[in-house]
Parts: structure tokens; C-alpha cells; sequence
């Protein structure tokens, strides 16, 4: 069976994508990462642009953070005022990002850049988790792991508009959070990333959020950043085939829920290393796609 | 069957009895491309008058040239460790599917000034290409003559421009059968289908009929919605992911 997808214009085997879509929704469920900086990779494997993989992956996050999004309201553990300077800086940034991406699809740069930008990150973070984990599975049990310290954010009080954020305890600008957004913004609209593996460390470690805020306001910033970048993509690029979204997802629920009762059985380190590995291999297959010889001299598209 | 044979009667009707005739009919004059399109074989029905034994004595050429498209075509070049495109060029006018069918290689039909007249072998097809027009004596100068043949062999591996892959075949008498694959990438559009009758190299009739490639159903209005009002698409889409991402939390809600 086939079915043709209106976007990327191709015909696919629905039950691949589904199964694409699943493994991937496993793999986020069973570590409790989003998805999308492997989701993209494994489009444009499959034969899916990879201007399409990267604005159709944008509304799936959209789609895939709503539950996460609905619990973390529910439990009270999202600081709105903090997530929306957040969003603020993510809209800019998704318009920045969404600028050059179009920039470089007319000078027809777009499918490097795209590869060069997920070979940098995939290898940067999948190398520091594999050597995080571990040194964590070789660590000592008995020391256990040492207390987070929340270092002193004087240095973000000094900066202008500075003001209390009640929900999390802190006392600084809203220049570094619009900052940080402005960053994972740019990423969204270039990569099709949710960007959660940049923000919940740099929320944690820069701005020194209490850890119980993190992920609930990370999710906030993260689905109404999908969501104005989905549409950007839309309206500059008409690069976001909803069909095809539509077919992660399905795999996407099914797979994250299958995968978080399995995750739940296997140690955090031993998922961390396998997790790792998972990320290397596929930076590694698309620094082999980049460095190959092209088994043709020329790159023929039909325009319109 | 009975429609070939209607349709066979239909077609010797119309001709004009004693000259070398040639006349091809179309079953749909329409395909419409949908949802599950994995390409499609397209079958042309056609006779030949004022000929005796033609299955034995005539050979037929059909070329099938698709709607007036623009291509884009950018060289590899190696920068440093990765491959990159270099600078596009750009064909215009150019057939946007391109498929020749013969009862037998066409070389062996015709002789190459006629191939050339009318297009018999995508070899024929002018092409023309605009490029940022480099100076002359620098590498992009010297490429230019390469690449109306590397346009024919990107475009053949794409399967939009294909010599002798249609089966022609006389079925009963005078009557013909024309079968094409179209491939799923079959661009929307009007079609010019020709076919020209031969004899020991010399063109004894031609007819021509129209096809149009439709694309129809729920994608081809999300394509025309994505393309005609990008940002109501981009809201829809939002909208739609957000009540998928509600149904899937509500279903899996313990």
C-alpha cells in the first residue's frame, strides 16, 4: 500500500512511516527525550526532503508535547511567567531561523546545512551523554550522585528590567531567558527540533530554575514555539505535509507509551549509553552520506 | 473487451478508406492522480487503414511529451570533506515527462534527421539552459556543453524521460494497442501524445490526441490549500496537531 503524500509529494509506505514514528516515539518515551533531533534524521533517510522533514517535524512536536503540556498544567509545575519571556525570545528566533532556511533553500544550500547542523549537535551531545554514562555506570554506587548546588544568579540580577520569577524562586532579567528562547527558537525552524536537550540543561545549570519547574516550562516554551514555527514554515516555505505528521503521530503515542513502560525496567545509565550510542551512529551515517562520493555528478528537481 | 472493440469500429469509421492511415483514441482522455497513485500504465488504442498485413509490414512510433516544466539542476562539488551543490542552472521549457514507444528500436525505424525532426528519441528533445552565465575559459564555460546530457541522464534516472520502454503491439489486424507506464511522479498537466506510421523509413501518417494528468482528492486540495493560503494552512495544521496530540493524551490518559 501507498499513499501519496501532498507535500513532499512522493508516495510512501504508510505503514514504514508509522513504524519510523513508533520507534522513535519508543525511544523518547523510554528516556523521556522529544524525539525530533532523530525523527528528522530518519525522514530524510527514508527519501523525505529534508526541508519538508524539518517543517512537517515542527507540527508533529506540536502534536507530540500536548499530553506532556496538559499534565504539567494539571500538576501546576510550569512557570508561565518565565515561559513567556521564553516563547518570546523562541517566536524571534523561530522567525530568524525561518529567514535563513529560506535563504538557503532559494541558493539550494539548505540539504547540507540541515546535514552539517545534526552531525555538529548529534555527535556534541551523544558524545557527552556516552562519556557521562559512563562514568556513571563505572562510578562507585555507594558515593551516589552529588547534590545540585544552585550557584548564584547575581550576575543576571545585574542586568536591566531585572524582576522576581515567584514560581521559580529567582531574581533576575528577562534578558538571558529571551536569550536562551531567541537560541532554541533558531534551532526549531532549522532543524525540527523541539529543543528540549539544549533548554532543560541550560534552564537547570544557567539560569538556575528549580529542577520542578524545568520540564513543565520547557514543554510550554517548546509547543508554542512548534507551533509558530509550523506555521512560518507554512507560509514562507509550504514546506509541512500534515499527512505525513499526521502518520508519525500515530506511530509516535503508540511508541512513546510502549516505550515507557519499557524504560521503566532498565537502569539510567545502561538507557543513557544505549541512548548515546543510538545518536552517534545516526550523526555517524550522515557524516558517511555528506563525505561519500555522489553516485551521480548532478542534483536534478523539478521546479514550479 | 468491449470497449477496445467499440472503440476499434469507432476508429476505422473515421478513417479515410484507401490511403495510409493512422489514428490512436484514448479510453480516458483524463487520469487523475490520488491518494495511493504509484504510477499507472496508461494503454492507447489505435488503428491503421489502407494497408494490408500492417502488423507485418508498418512499424509505429509514440512519444508521449508531458506539460511545459522547469527544472533545476545543480552540479556536486567537493568542498574541503563533504559534497555541496555548486551554482544551479536552470532548464526551461523542457517536457516535464518525456516517453517514447515503438514496435521495434527506433533506429532501426527511422533515420536519424527524421528522429531529430520529431523528437522520436529524448536525445532529440532541445534543451535550453540558463546559467549564471560564467566567463568564458572558467570551469562553469567548460561545463556548459555537458550538461544538456547530464540534464537526459538525471532526468532518465528520475524516470521522467524514457526512450523505448512503451510495448507496441498489433492485436487483431489493423488494430494497435499503445502501453506506457506512467511513474508516480507523473507531473500534473496537459499531455501531447503522437504517433507516427513507418515503411522502410518513410513516414506514411501521424495523429496526435491530448491527455491531461489530474491530480484529485484530499491531497491534491491540502497541496492547493498549502500553496493558495499558506498561513490558513499553517493554522490548520497547528490546530489539527493539537487535537491529534488531545486525542492521543485523552487515549492513553490512565
Amino acid at each position: 500500500m501507498q499513499i501519496y503524500l501532498p507535500i513532499a509529494e512522493l508516495p510512501v509506505d504508510p505503514f514504514v512511516i508509522i513504524l519510523m514514528g513508533g520507534a522513535v516515539g519508543f525511544l523518547s518515551g523510554m528516556f523521556g527525550v522529544g524525539g525530533g533531533f532523530l525523527m528528522t534524521p530518519l525522514l530524510i533517510f527514508y527519501g523525505i526532503p529534508p526541508a519538508v522533514a524539518v517543517g512537517t517535524e515542527a507540527s508533529q512536536i506540536v502534536a507530540s508535547s500536548v499530553s506532556g503540556v496538559l499534565a504539567h498544567l494539571r500538576r501546576k509545575t510550569v512557570d508561565f511567567q518565565m515561559g513567556g519571556f521564553l516563547v518570546f525570545g523562541g517566536g524571534l528566533g523561530s522567525i530568524a531561523g525561518v529567514a535563513i532556511f529560506r535563504y538557503l533553500r532559494e541558493v539550494g544550500q539548505v540539504e547540507v546545512f540541515i546535514s552539517l547542523a545534526y552531525v555538529i549537535f548529534l555527535s556534541l551531545i551523544g558524545g557527552l551523554m556516552f562519556v557521562e554514562s559512563l562514568r556513571a555506570l563505572f562510578r562507585n554506587p555507594q558515593t551516589g550522585k552529588p547534590r545540585r548546588k544552585r550557584r548564584s544568579v547575581a550576575w543576571m540580577a545585574a542586568m536591566p528590567f531585572a524582576m522576581r520569577f515567584r514560581r521559580s524562586q529567582l531574581y533576575i532579567s528577562p534578558i538571558p531567558p529571551i536569550i536562551l528562547g531567541f537560541f532554541v527558537g533558531v534551532l526549531a525552524a532549522i532543524m525540527g527540533v523541539g529543543g528540549g536537550f539544549i533548554m532543560v540543561p541550560a534552564m537547570l545549570y544557567i539560569l538556575n530554575m528549580p529542577t520542578n519547574v524545568v520540564v513543565g516550562t520547557s514543554l510550554f516554551q517548546i509547543i508554542f514555539v512548534t507551533a509558530i514555527t509550523t506555521v512560518l514554515h507554512a507560509a514562507a516555505n509550504q514546506t509541512v505535509d500534515i499527512v505525513l505528521a499526521l502518520l508519525l503521530l500515530t506511530g509516535g503515542v503508540i511508541g512513546a507509551q510502549l516505550g515507557a513502560r519499557a524504560g521503566v525496567r532498565l537502569r539510567a545509565e545502561q538507557l543513557r549509553a544505549l541512548l548515546a550510542l543510538i545518536v552517534l551512529a545516526v550523526s555517524a551515517r550522515l557524516v558517511f552520506d555528506l563525505v561519500s562520493t555522489p553516485i551521480s555528478p548532478f542534483l536534478l528537481e523539478a521546479a514550479r | 473487451m468491449k470497449i477496445f472493440y467499440a472503440l476499434a469500429l469507432f476508429l476505422v469509421s473515421i478513417s479515410s478508406v484507401g490511403a495510409s492511415e493512422i489514428s490512436i483514441g484514448l479510453t480516458d482522455d483524463v487520469i487523475e492522480v490520488d491518494a495511493g497513485f504509484a504510477g499507472a500504465e496508461l494503454t492507447l488504442f489505435g488503428a491503421v487503414t489502407g494497408i494490408e498485413n500492417p502488423a507485418d509490414t508498418v512499424d509505429i512510433i509514440c512519444v508521449i511529451k508531458g506539460p511545459a516544466s522547469r527544472f533545476v539542476m545543480r552540479p556536486l562539488e567537493k568542498r574541503g570533506l563533504i559534497w555541496t551543490t555548486g551554482d544551479a542552472v536552470e532548464i526551461k521549457d523542457t517536457p516535464g515527462l518525456y516517453i517514447s514507444a515503438a514496435t521495434r528500436a527506433v533506429n532501426s525505424i527511422v533515420p536519424l534527421p527524421q528522429q531529430a525532426a520529431f523528437h522520436l528519441r529524448k536525445d532529440f528533445i532541445p534543451i535550453s539552459i540558463t546559467s549564471p552565465t560564467p566567463a568564458p575559459g572558467e570551469e562553469g564555460g567548460a561545463l556548459a556543453h555537458v550538461l544538456p546530457s547530464a540534464f537526459l541522464t538525471e532526468a532518465e534516472e528520475l524516470g521522467l524521460y524514457r526512450d523505448n520502454v512503451g510495448r507496441v503491439a498489433f492485436e487483431k489486424g489493423v488494430l494497435f494497442t499503445i502501453k506506457v507506464d506512467l511513474p508516480a511522479t507523473t507531473p500534473v498537466g496537459e499531455y501531447d501524445v503522437d504517433v507516427f506510421l513507418y515503411r522502410d523509413g518513410e513516414l506514411l501518417g501521424r495523429d496526435d490526441a491530448t491527455l491531461a494528468v489530474r491530480k484529485v482528492g484530499i491531497e491534491r486540495q491540502i497541496y492547493e490549500l498549502a500553496h493558495d493560503q499558506p498561513v490558513a494552512y499553517g493554522v490548520l495544521c497547528v490546530a489539527i496537531s493539537l487535537f491529534a496530540g488531545w486525542i492521543a493524551a485523552l487515549a492513553f490518559r490512565k
